[in-house]
């Protein structure tokens, strides 16, 4: 038994800690992995590095503290240091890869409109769903990361701080800029589908 | 080419008005995302009772973050992900 540190747990005890308070994060954790890199694979790697890293350092995390922000801060870290070097280009998303993922029944045709003259509500939510994960992904991936935390995570401005190690003043305008661009994406779809702004 | 609601505003209480506005858009994302003082929050909540362009970027402000809260596809996780890590931790010393 180590005689470094008086709180110093079996790796039994350590694991089931572990695995309690850390993997129910998996989820979102993963989702984020995803909107980061924009591929499955290399989202599956980063989230395993990062639940690594994770158990190295877990001396370090605090007991029911935030688990969900400190796991989402390792993951931006890795994703910065190792996955934004091999990236040089937007990365496309090839849509038939992950067509699985998503539930739309009705889609049809090559651009992913429902043809069906039967526009159920369910159609229609799918085709939003892939609007907006269309136009987020063309965002500039700081932007994406802004609107995803927020948004889609519920982070607030301090915890968002926390994540991205910026001040939240800058948590703001980022948040700001990145609303701009999206909506500006979004309208243009809108205009092309013959919505009215 | 304005429209006749734009000359509308523009009669409105010229300067009061006009700064108003501006302090309330710097509360729009404070307020969309809970983060407005409650103070805030009443000033903002009452301006725009009375103020259509601001109650209007509020609805839009607002749709738009929801479209990205309930209706942003997620992407499901591999089933084999959660066993595999488990498995690396209980390898890792």
């Amino acid at each position: 038994m180590s005689e470094q540190s008086g709180k110093q747990l079996s790796k039994e005890e350590k694991d089931a800690r572990f695995e309690a308070e850390l993997l129910p994060v998996l989820d979102p954790l993963y989702n984020f992995a995803y909107r980061l890199t924009l591929d499955e694979d290399d989202a599956n790697d980063l989230v395993q590095e990062t639940y690594l890293k994770a158990y190295r350092f877990f001396d370090y995390f605090e007991q029911g503290t935030n688990a969900k922000a400190w796991l989402f801060r390792i993951l931006k870290n890795s994703f910065i240091n190792e996955f934004r070097k091999k990236s040089k280009q937007p990365a496309k998303v090839d849509y038939s890869e992950v067509e699985g993922y998503y539930n739309s029944e009705d889609v049809e045709g090559e651009s992913g409109v429902a043809t069906t003259t039967d526009m159920r509500t369910e159609s229609v939510q799918d085709l939003i769903g892939d609007e907006v994960a269309s136009a987020l992904n063309a965002l500039p991936v700081d932007f994406r990361t802004v609107i995803i935390l927020c948004d889609l995570e519920g982070f607030t401005y301090e915890e968002m701080a926390k994540i991205l190690d910026i001040p939240i003043g800058t948590v703001r305008s980022r948040l700001h800029r990145a609303r701009n661009s999206l909506k500006e994406k979004l309208e243009k779809y809108a205009k092309t589908m013959g919505y009215n702004s | 080419m304005e429209s006749k609601f734009t000359e509308v505003y523009q009669n409105a209480p010229a300067e009061g008005k006009e700064t108003e506005c501006e302090k309330v858009s710097k509360l729009l994302d404070l307020v969309i995302d809970g983060e407005a003082t409650s103070e805030d929050q009443q000033y903002f909540n009452h301006h725009i009772e009375e103020c259509i362009p601001c109650f209007e970027s509020h609805q839009k402000q607002k749709l738009l973050k929801g479209l990205v809260s309930g209706h942003l596809k997620r992407v499901i996780v591999p089933i084999s992900l959660a066993h595999l890590i488990k498995a690396k931790i209980q390898e890792t010393l």
